[in-house]
């Protein structure tokens, strides 16, 4: 036979075969789309897909020191499917009971038997999205998926669970209105509303597909996009400060029953705000963080704006020593009186003692003398000093300040005088700090900040480095006196004289101002301030702390603000070796037969000298804890104090010892160092802070 | 443009054929990319557009190419090609790009691309094929001088495929069965293989179905397998699963007769792969049955002017060769149809010049450009004589 017939007929039938093929594939697409056509352009409409976000899991809020000041924690909701196609009736016979009953003992709020009722109701009447319980932890949640029915999963035990992300702040109030919350429809606020787009991250996407009974299951195994996490961010809030802050001024508002106050801290070098404070009154005795006060509050600053005039004053060749008639204390200024805040004492002053008793008529006519025929040049002062233009800062919601200039409709004759004490201008505590801070800072005026790093997944991916306002904001011969100025107001002659104290010198500035209610300034209505940093010689800290509205007949700047600054202060002092001078080293004398001084439990040190056959006797009571006076030949034991709420001595002691007593008294320890304790940053005696660290060296 | 079509030579219908079925998987590879592009490429639609034209052009040019050279070469290279593409489909088997669970892809070292091991094997192995048959036409009764050597050769192709490609190995395993009938391998040799496969087949599926699931995990492509075949006997309540052959029943059904018209389906949004697996749904969804009419009625086309090669091809080698080639083109492209509209369980074959396919698309178009070469080799400058030529016995002298 031919090859090439042979070939041929078989490659025919091929084709026959192929063309067959194709003609089966055209039936079945004539078939799906017109025999069962219908069929199918139903299945169209009912099966609904969809391509869901997947939430991000949004970023952390970090203190200083790593410790969580904002997090994401997963809670869930447990909804039950009455109707679930696998849960029959004999599966629900069985189980419910025991059910009912887990609720009851595991939740408590109600009885077995109610449960059971409700369980049974929702049952008959076919709920298919019950609500079992809500806000759940994970625990939790893993514990019920044991129970009976529930165990079972979803589409036998018609279990249904939901998981939301919940921000947690695990520090509760502190800072509250500074870390802020994004939540949908309500304005962003503090830095989760300022970081938003660094904390949440990017939501992805998933194709769902909606099958019977309402429930969307993805359509394949993998996310179409994948979640990318937000990042998160470092603050500069130190959250043992911070805790103090809080404490001293809700403290401080309860005591004087006062509208609202903020208090913070600030770094003077790096513009670190390690705590900051907003309180506003919620009712007698209970405060809550509601508004930004430090931020936002734009408002008149009364007395510690007198530093602006001083400044003035000074560049334009006035000198600390230049007197002033202060006619004891009032004056008129066309056809308004200035009063000082308690008249009658002096009737001159130099313009050092003005500022240090912060005398309002001293300061006024000093300024109204140099100026009032210059206005525009004091008004330029403020612009030079950095008031003029809002900070700047990492978080929104800045308070604009407002400062009048001479030509505006509302510039009147009084204008400067007052302006010069602290009204007719507006600026928030922040921009007030931020210039005191300048002063502390040798002239240098840096922006105050928040946030220090952003990290993803603790790689950091982006930090902020301190921000220079203005490099120098006056000459140096002016600083230099302006410093000792600020000295002075916490120095026997001066307003602050009651935040003295031994262990570490404060410069600053009290503030006393009626504040306009409605319009009008009101006799009863102050706003009471403190500002300054410490220590003065090297300044570490700046603070403010600004009160409005104390109402239990105390206004006073020093009297209000100053306690809270001086709570602050001591402890920021307890807490850094680096200010503390050195505590005295017993001499020791090297020829001596007796072992070096020791403390510890007094009954140890006897024990110890007894079996070494080192004569000691006991001076005064017996005590449970005693040191050591080395004589020549023998030893003395003396008692120890040791007193519940102080800080108590342990320089001397063994590391074993003095962990015992410090963390019965609250503290916790850090230790440098071996051999016995040799110095303690807190003063012995000194009032015990809740969750405050001591620093012990050991040598 | 003169210049140019000066140099194409060999059969105009098939360059006619393919230029259609190109602009065709232009239209459908632009609509059914939308959502992708959505997905990955942040809404730049154009971007598969593109990449999918590049493909053709690099493609068409290889098909120039191809057909430049004459056929009477292809016998020695698919020779060469063979012995590379076995030890490149082992090297691939165990160390292979893996997408989607199956390591059926090595890279191109230096370009960034990754191609199927397992389209290079089928081209060379079906040129050989070619090859051998038209060397033994003589003694192609024997068994052991074509029919076990050829077994022998195919089964050695298949076997390294099939763990990381079962469908394509199956496929190409039928297309080689049919090509040996074609180049006139006794016929129940033939039968003998098929009926042991169908055989074999039942109780390899029996077994796999009855695995447990925990078992089955262990073995890289088991579970898909088992997941398909599943999901295809299962039928429609199998909702989960079965979600691709449902959207690509719903978008058929969508188009009705005449069709959305282009570019306008829905379904592209909710079908998988249906710029790849399951496009011929898109087209019938856009284009109504007119559009698979034609589309069909074009691979037809194709394999039919292949068959013409045999009727005026003087050797046998040029012949098979022709034919081998467009056969296996076409019976992927049926095979793929026969997927959208559910006759066959999900196999992952694309459609040939249509899909959107990357590299696989160039292996396409070499094979055509072999076809081309073909027939104009034995079509010099059109000139069409009515004289029979004699296929002439036997194949060993045809090299040159």
């Amino acid at each position: 036979m031919n090859v090439k017939r042979a070939i041929l007929w078989r490659v025919y039938i091929a084709f026959a075969g192929v063309c067959l093929f194709g003609l089966l594939i055209l039936w079945y697409a004539f078939k799906i789309k017109v025999v069962e056509g219908e069929k199918w352009r139903e299945k169209a409409q009912e099966l609904t897909t969809d391509f869901q976000t997947i939430e991000a899991v949004r970023g952390n809020i970090y203190a200083d020191d790593g410790s969580l000041l904002a997090t994401s924690v997963p809670i869930y909701e447990l909804r039950m499917d009455f109707r679930a196609g696998g849960l029959s009736d004999e599966i629900f016979k069985e189980g419910i009971d025991s059910l009912a009953y887990l609720f009851s003992i595991t939740f408590q709020d109600k009885s077995k038997s109610e449960y059971l009722r409700e369980f049974m109701n929702a049952r008959k009447l076919g709920k298919r999205y019950f609500l079992l319980k809500r806000r759940l932890g994970f625990q939790r949640v893993k514990e019920m998926k044991t129970w009976p029915i529930l165990r079972l999963g979803q589409h036998k035990g018609g279990l249904i669970i939901i998981e939301k992300d919940q921000r947690q702040r695990p520090f509760q109030l502190l800072a509250y209105r500074t870390i802020g919350y994004s939540v949908d429809g309500v304005a962003p606020v503090g830095l989760e509303g300022a970081y938003d787009g660094v904390l949440g991250g990017v939501s992805g996407k998933r194709l769902m597909q909606k099958v019977s009974g309402g429930f969307w299951i993805p359509v394949n195994d993998e996310n179409e996009i994948e979640p990318e996490n937000g990042k998160d961010i470092y603050t500069t809030i130190d959250i043992n400060l911070q805790d103090v802050a809080e404490d001293a001024l809700y403290e401080t508002l309860v005591k004087n029953d006062a509208m609202n106050g903020t208090a913070v801290l600030m770094e003077v070098e790096t513009g670190h705000i390690k705590a900051i404070a907003n309180l506003t009154r919620k009712s007698e005795g209970v405060y809550a963080e509601e508004y930004n006060y430090a931020v936002g509050e734009s408002a008149e600053p009364g007395s510690t704006i007198k530093l602006v005039s001083l400044i003035a004053l000074l560049e334009e060749g006035a000198s600390m020593g230049d007197s002033v008639d202060v006619e004891g204390g009032i004056t008129t200024y066309f056809d308004r009186k200035m009063k000082d805040s308690e008249p009658g004492h002096y009737d001159k002053l130099t313009l050092q003692q003005a500022y240090e008793k912060s005398s309002n008529v001293g300061v006024s006519k000093l300024v109204y003398k140099h100026f009032k025929d210059q206005p525009q040049k004091f008004v330029d002062y403020f612009t030079e000093l950095g008031l003029a233009e809002p900070l700047g800062l990492q978080i929104t919601g800045e308070g604009k300040p407002r400062i009048k200039q001479p030509g505006d409709n509302d510039w009147y004759g009084t204008t400067l005088p007052w302006m010069s004490i602290g009204y007719e201008t507006q600026f928030t505590p922040l921009q007030i700090l931020s210039l005191y801070n300048a002063i502390a800072n040798n002239g240098t005026m840096v922006k105050p900040m928040l946030v220090t790093q952003v990290r993803q997944t603790g790689k950091v991916v982006d930090h902020f480095e301190p921000t220079v306002i203005k490099d120098k904001i006056c000459s140096k011969e002016v600083l230099k006196k302006v410093r000792i100025a600020m000295e002075g107001v916490v120095a026997p002659g001066g307003t602050a004289r009651n935040l003295m104290n031994p262990n570490y010198t404060v410069a600053g500035k009290t503030g006393t101002a009626q504040m306009a209610r409605g319009g009008r300034y009101n006799k009863s209505f102050y706003k009471s301030s403190f500002v300054g940093y410490f220590p003065a010689d090297h300044p570490k800290y700046t603070c403010i702390v600004s009160i409005n509205g104390a109402s239990r007949g105390v206004y006073y700047g020093s009297a209000v603000a100053g306690p809270v600054f001086k709570e602050i202060a001591d402890k920021v002092y307890a807490n850094s070796l680096q200010m503390h001078q050195d505590i005295e080293e017993t001499i020791e004398v090297p020829e001596m037969e007796t072992p070096p001084n020791i403390a510890g439990q007094m009954d140890d040190i006897r024990t110890v000298m007894n079996d070494l056959g080192i004569s000691n006797k006991v001076i005064g009571d017996e005590s449970e804890w005693a040191q050591t006076r080395r004589l020549n030949k023998s030893m003395e034991v003396e008692k120890r104090k040791v007193i519940g709420n102080l800080v108590p001595n342990v320089v001397g002691m063994t590391l074993k010892d003095a962990l015992f007593l410090l963390e019965n008294a609250g503290i916790k320890v850090q230790a440098v160092g071996t051999g016995k304790i040799r110095k303690q940053s807190m003063r012995p005696g000194s009032r015990v802070y809740r969750g405050a660290t001591i620093i012990l060296e050991l040598r | 443009m003169n210049w140019l079509l000066k140099r194409i030579k060999g059969d105009p219908v098939i360059w006619g054929v393919v230029i259609v079925l190109s602009i065709f998987g232009l239209l459908a590879v632009y609509s059914s990319t939308g959502s992708l592009a959505f997905k990955q490429k942040g809404g730049n639609t154009e971007f598969y557009l593109f990449k999918h034209l590049l493909f053709i052009l690099i493609g068409l040019g290889l098909m120039w190419l191809a057909h430049l050279l004459d056929y009477r070469y292809y016998s020695r290279i698919s020779q060469l090609l063979l012995y590379i593409s076995i030890p490149l489909l082992i090297y691939t088997l165990f160390f292979g790009v893996e997408i989607n669970n199956a390591a059926r892809w090595m890279a191109i070292p230096g370009t960034g691309l990754t191609f199927q091991t397992s389209d290079l094997a089928k081209l060379a192995l079906i040129m050989y094929v070619a090859r051998f048959l038209s060397k033994r036409q003589d003694t192609i009764h024997i068994a052991s001088s074509a029919f076990y050597p050829l077994l022998m050769a195919i089964s050695i192709v298949c076997v390294l495929i099939a763990p990381a490609n079962l469908s394509t190995a199956l496929v190409i395993f039928s297309t080689c069965l049919l090509l040996m009938f074609l180049g006139r391998i006794p016929l129940k040799f033939i039968l003998a293989v098929v009926g042991s496969g169908v055989v074999f087949f039942i109780l390899a599926a029996t077994l796999v179905l009855k695995m447990p699931d925990d078992s089955i995990k262990s073995v890289a492509r088991l579970a898909t397998w088992k997941a398909r075949i599943e999901n295809f006997m299962g039928g429609e309540e199998n909702v989960g699963g079965n979600y691709q052959s449902m959207q690509a029943k719903i978008a058929i059904a969508n188009g009705g007769l005449l069709g959305k018209g282009p570019g306008n389906s829905v379904q592209k949004n909710f079908l998988p792969e249906s710029f790849s697996d399951f496009i011929f749904a898109i087209i019938l969804e856009e284009y109504g049955l007119w559009g698979g009419i034609l589309l069909i009625g074009l691979y037809l086309t194709l394999l039919y002017r292949s068959i013409r090669i045999v009727i005026r091809s003087p050797k046998a080698f040029g012949a098979l060769l022709a034919v081998g080639l467009s056969f296996s083109l076409v019976i992927q492209a049926l095979i793929n149809m026969a997927v959208a509209v559910n006759i066959f369980p999900v196999t992952g074959l694309a459609l040939p010049l249509i899909s959107m396919g990357g590299t696989s698309t160039l292996f396409t178009s070499v094979a055509i450009g072999i076809i081309l070469s073909v027939s104009r080799n034995i079509e010099p400058d059109g000139d069409e004589s009515e004289e029979e030529p004699v296929l002439e016995k036997g194949g060993n002298h045809v090299i040159a």
